[in-house]
């Protein structure tokens, strides 16, 4: 009752804000959390011995953003794996380097907004998750696309980052992609 | 002797070769068993465990991730490989996959491999493939094919190689048999081989031996019958020379010895010996002497020629026996005896216009036990008691005498052999101030118990058995190493045979200056030894004077010598006989004489001693006849020390 509550919610924010499918959402908040484990440098990007997962949104997105933290919360609990983890909220307003965070995952906005967070994303040398699969061309890494099947696409132009390492068997199942194709 | 087991070269070679390739092949069995099928089995599991290991990451990033959808295209595109037989992926226990191959195979790998979350170790599944194992056992049936073909190949490798092998020994069997008829009379027929290696050089060998074999068979066969001949013709005259005497060609004493042993009869022996021979041998030379017992014994044989009974042989240089094989009456034994002597009696010999007599003594015996001891004793008594002839008595008991004899030679050996021939010092006095001034050193035996013997026990049979020089030397040696350091003269008794032997006399010289007592010895000489001696006593004395020694004539008086002529010898000292001094209180004869002997002394400037003193009352008349010096136990006993 709790999950169609929350959909219909986000079905109706939908009228307010981007349009999010929320089997994809369903999706990105299950696996990126896990792909951001898959980091053999994630204890580098612990904040206080903790993973933040910082969600970057949009003004209109704010409850998507919400949704999104709580079904996190929910899939994960108090722990990823053995980490204890923190679901932050960061408008792209507020972005900035001192944004805590061990990954990004952005949802949609504006061209500069999407390019922002990617710019941080990259100083920072932490994983960046982008809802859509064109941000990628703005540099951000991972997408993730629902056809016949979950396929999970790397920015391959972006993957060479010193402070991220990932276990080599990921590589062997994701899709790269390069700016140009996108 | 035990027949040693034939054991066949050919079969030994092919029992090595055999036995090798067995080892060989189990050998490389055990390998294959234990290496070879266990790595073949590894490499098989290793290929499993490989694709499992392979396809893990990526199967355990879908389950990680959820997506499943990724995991049935790999598991899918994996199952296309005919070995894999099927894969099972099981989430925490619970299977959520699984594809079976349409191959059917019955053994199989089952290679169960834990899903480890990425950058995780933490179990999040399970894969479970099943591997086929036909890989591995096509490769077992290859390899234990080419096994068994190997073993087949050595087998008819072993068998061909034994035929070769026996082929090639066959003609040593061949050889084996030929010379089993070998002997050195008959040559064998040997063909050579036409093959040249090593069994034609033992066929060339062997006609090379057999040549020479043969050729020294029949020197060998020549040479043995020579010495054969040889052999027996010495052996014959061996035979002669053991029991024939060479000069007279009479039996000998060892024939007479066969003669005795073998006859069981009662018998009676004769022994005749031929008196003074050796002066005859002396007088007329050798040659003489083996004329005229050649003579005797052709004589004696001709005297015996019908005597059946009575076997003649010489026994030794001038003895001959009559050997009576039945024993004869005493009557009739007496008859040949008394005929034989009377025979004897006429015999002359004839040499160079000299003729020459002989006489015997015969000794007999008709007591069929010891008869040749028992003859010689009676000879020997005979000879004794001048007889011509003399019968063997029981009575004569002169075997426990030479026993005794025997056993006091023994005992003197051992005496010397162990030291315990010792000198013995009785001092002489001065009569007047009855001070020692000289000791006589007198020879004792100590006995193995500890007693000490008299002389008089064994020195007769010393000088008998020729161990006297010995003794002589001994107490010689004894006496002068005693006195050397002593400030006293001693004196030694010498027998006429020590003066007479060279050897001696060099040794008393050399013993005196060893231990420098020239200046204080005496040698006592008996009056009777050394007037029968003139000559020979005379010039040793001579050459004793020169050294600085003194001489002594001992028992003076016992004798009927003439005064004036032993006192040319050149004398220092009379000691006048025992058997004149120990009844000189009483005896008005032996007074007399040894008044005479003192006056005679006194007017040569020689000292006189009275020996046997062995009473106050003799010691009294003695220093009355004024006699210088006095010896004997009533002043002082033989001792051990001075």
């Amino acid at each position: 009752m709790i999950r169609i509550f929350l959909f219909s919610i986000l079905f109706v924010q939908v009228l307010f804000g981007y349009n999010y499918n929320s089997l994809l959402l369903k999706a990105d908040a299950t696996i990126f959390p896990k792909i951001m484990l898959m980091d053999k440098k994630i204890k580098n990007k612990l904040i206080d011995n903790k993973i933040i997962y910082t969600i970057v949104y949009d003004q209109c997105d704010y409850e998507t953003a919400i949704h999104v933290k709580e079904y996190i919360e929910n899939t994960f609990q108090k722990y990823m794996d053995r980490y204890p983890y923190k679901v932050d909220l960061a408008e792209f307003s507020h972005l900035s380097l001192a944004t805590k965070a061990s990954a990004f995952y952005v949802l949609k906005s504006s061209t500069e907004n999407i390019k922002k967070a990617a710019n941080i994303a990259r100083q920072k040398g932490i994983i960046s998750f982008s809802y859509d699969i064109n941000n990628l061309k703005y540099d951000l890494l991972f997408s993730l696309v629902i056809e016949n099947s979950t396929i999970l696409y790397l920015n391959k132009e972006y993957l060479h980052t010193n402070n991220i390492d990932f276990v080599d068997s990921l590589l062997s199942m994701v899709r790269f992609i390069g700016k140009k194709s996108i | 002797m035990q027949k040693r087991k034939f054991e066949s070269l050919s079969f030994k070679i092919i029992s090595s070769i055999i036995l090798t390739s067995v080892v060989i092949i189990i050998g490389i069995f055990l390998s294959f068993e234990t290496i070879n099928k266990k790595a073949f089995y590894n490499v098989e599991l290793q290929k499993a465990k490989l694709i499992v290991k392979t396809i893990e990451p990526l199967v355990a990033i879908d389950i990680y991730l959820g997506m499943q959808n990724k995991m049935e295209s790999i598991v899918k595109e994996l199952i296309k490989n005919k070995d894999i037989l099927s894969v099972k992926i099981l989430k925490n226990d619970k299977l959520i996959y699984e594809v079976k191959s349409k191959n059917k195979y019955k053994s199989l790998f089952i290679i169960t491999y834990n899903i480890l979350q990425p950058n995780s170790k933490k179990k999040i599944g399970t894969i479970v493939l099943d591997y086929s194992n036909h890989n591995y056992e096509q490769l077992i049936y290859k390899y234990t094919k080419l096994l068994v073909i190997m073993l087949v190949i050595l087998f008819i490798i072993s068998a061909l190689l034994s035929i070769y092998i026996k082929n090639i020994l066959r003609p040593l069997r061949r050889i084996a048999r030929l010379l089993q008829d070998f002997s050195p009379e008959k040559k064998l027929k040997i063909k050579l081989m036409k093959e040249d290696n090593e069994i034609s050089l033992i066929l060339s060998a062997l006609n090379e031996m057999q040549e020479k074999i043969f050729d020294f068979a029949s020197k060998q066969k020549d040479i043995n019958a020579y010495l054969e001949k040889e052999v027996d013709s010495k052996t014959v005259e061996l035979r002669k020379q053991l029991f024939i005497d060479d000069l007279t060609q009479l039996p000998n004493r060892k024939k007479l010895f066969n003669a005795i042993a073998s006859s069981e009869n009662d018998r009676a022996l004769l022994i005749l010996n031929i008196d003074d021979f050796k002066e005859i041998n002396d007088f007329y030379g050798q040659s003489v002497g083996d004329y005229i017992l050649i003579e005797f014994a052709k004589e004696l044989q001709h005297f015996l020629k019908d005597e059946k009974n009575i076997m003649l042989s010489r026994l030794s240089g001038d003895e001959f026996a009559l050997f009576f094989q039945h024993k004869p009456s005493e009557k009739s034994f007496m008859r040949v005896i008394n005929s034989l002597t009377k025979e004897i009696e006429k015999m002359v010999f004839e040499y160079e216009q000299n003729e020459i007599f002989i006489r015997v003594t015969i000794g007999a015996t008709l007591d069929s036990n010891e008869m040749l001891e028992k003859a010689d004793i009676a000879l020997k008594l005979a000879k004794e008691h001048k007889k011509y002839f003399l019968l063997y008595d029981k009575k004569f008991d002169v075997k426990r005498q030479y026993k005794e004899n025997m056993e006091w030679v023994q005992k003197i050996k051992s005496a010397i052999k162990e030291d315990r021939i010792v000198p013995y010092f009785q001092p002489i006095f001065d009569a007047i101030t009855q001070k020692p001034v000289s000791y006589e050193c007198l020879i004792r035996l100590i006995d193995t118990d500890g007693s000490v013997i008299s002389p008089y026990k064994f020195l007769t049979i010393a000088q008998k058995s020729k161990l006297y020089p010995q003794l002589t030397q001994i107490m010689l040696e004894k006496s002068c190493q005693y006195f050397q350091d002593r400030d006293t003269t001693f004196s030694v008794n010498l027998s006429i045979n020590d003066i007479l032997d060279v050897d001696m006399v060099t040794y008393i010289q050399k013993c005196i200056k060893k231990h420098n007592v020239s200046n204080k010895i005496v040698f006592e000489i008996l009056e009777t030894e050394g007037i029968d001696n003139y000559v020979e006593v005379s010039s040793f004395i001579l050459s004793m004077k020169k050294l600085g020694c003194k001489i002594s004539i001992d028992d003076f008086g016992s004798g009927y010598s003439n005064f004036e002529h032993i006192l040319k010898l050149d004398i220092d000292y009379i000691k006048i006989d025992g058997s004149l001094i120990k009844n000189l209180e009483t005896d008005i004869n032996a007074q007399i004489v040894v008044e005479t002997i003192v006056d005679f002394a006194k007017k040569l400037n020689l000292i006189t001693i009275a020996e046997f003193v062995h009473n106050q009352a003799v010691f009294e008349k003695v220093k009355l006849l004024d006699i210088e010096r006095v010896q004997g136990f009533y002043l002082g006993e033989p001792n051990r020390d001075i």
